[in-house]
């Protein structure tokens, strides 16, 4: 169990914004691909990224502290980072972290992409 | 005894008593020292070796110990968040990764709660200092980015106990069941 189960998929939707889409656990293991996905999410350019949770398993605080890892890089870039398809206790656990005040959270794709100017 | 010693340090040496006043506290001491004796049944008991990531199958083993209570989806996720955050604080900090004391779980239950108590080979040890977790310092680099752990288990649990001696600490998760 001690490696990565997470895999990670980055699409640019619009010339400033990408997306990655995330799919299992967010965890130490974590750390190396999430920052590469990041990499390649900003390399075109993009100002906005959007993490979709649409199909996360599991996030514990190890992986609370890699998205704020990931908040401050995208905030010394001047990128904004964007969050949708989070279920209700992941919602919950931003807001208890303050989280949601710094990663804009929206419920579905369409609606983060609209706001995404 | 315990309930006067309880009123003594509630009201001060200088007190004087008024029924009125005083059997509506007494009362409370009594609802509160019943709370402390609550009759707890052992579900069951398993031990999870030290080890990264194990942390999801103490999560699984509990919330399988739970099914048939009832317990909505949002408790099953409260209990799984601190029973994961807790079982790798043992993993971590208590147990050091050894290879010799698995962390020990245990699931009881009471009428009106459920308790996951576990147990780690941390005892003795001073633990470092609290720090309650901040964005806003954490964002200017005047705190790690991580130490998100007993805030998670804090903000999960409806109460949290731990006990400790020379060679055990012991945390005890207590969540109220609905309803």
């Amino acid at each position: 169990m001690s490696k990565a189960n997470i895999t990670l998929n980055v699409r640019q939707t619009k010339p400033d914004t990408s997306v990655i889409d995330i799919q299992g656990e967010i965890n130490a293991f974590a750390e190396n691909v999430l920052m590469d996905a990041y990499t390649q999410a900003t390399s075109n350019g993009a100002r906005n990224i959007l993490l979709n949770f649409e199909k996360l398993d599991y996030m514990n605080s190890s992986g609370i502290g890699l998205l704020v890892t990931l908040l401050i890089r995208a905030q010394r870039q001047k990128q904004r980072l964007i969050a949708f398809g989070l279920n209700e206790h992941y919602r919950q656990i931003f807001e208890l972290t303050r989280l949601n005040e710094a990663i804009t959270i929206y419920p579905g794709e369409e609606e983060a992409l609209a706001m995404a100017v | 005894m315990a309930i006067l010693q309880e009123l003594a340090s509630f009201t001060g040496p200088d007190w004087e008593q008024v029924g009125a006043v005083t059997l509506p506290v007494i009362e409370r001491l009594h609802q509160a020292e019943a709370k402390m004796a609550e009759k707890w049944e052992r579900l069951a008991e398993f031990t999870i070796a030290n080890a990264p990531g194990n942390e999801r199958r103490a999560m699984q083993q509990v919330v399988n110990y739970l099914r048939g209570l009832p317990i909505s989806t949002s408790l099953f996720e409260r209990i799984k968040t601190a029973v994961a955050e807790t079982t790798m604080n043992a993993m971590e900090h208590g147990n050091e990764y050894s290879t010799e004391n698995p962390v020990e779980l245990q699931v009881l239950t009471s009428e009106d709660s459920v308790m996951i108590r576990v147990t780690d080979h941390g005892g003795g040890k001073s633990l470092p200092e609290y720090v309650q977790p901040d964005i806003e310092a954490k964002l200017e680099g005047l705190q790690s980015p991580r130490g998100w752990g007993l805030f998670l288990v804090q903000s999960m649990v409806d109460e949290l106990r731990v006990q400790t001696d020379q060679t055990h600490r012991i945390v005890e998760l207590i969540f109220r069941l609905e309803g």
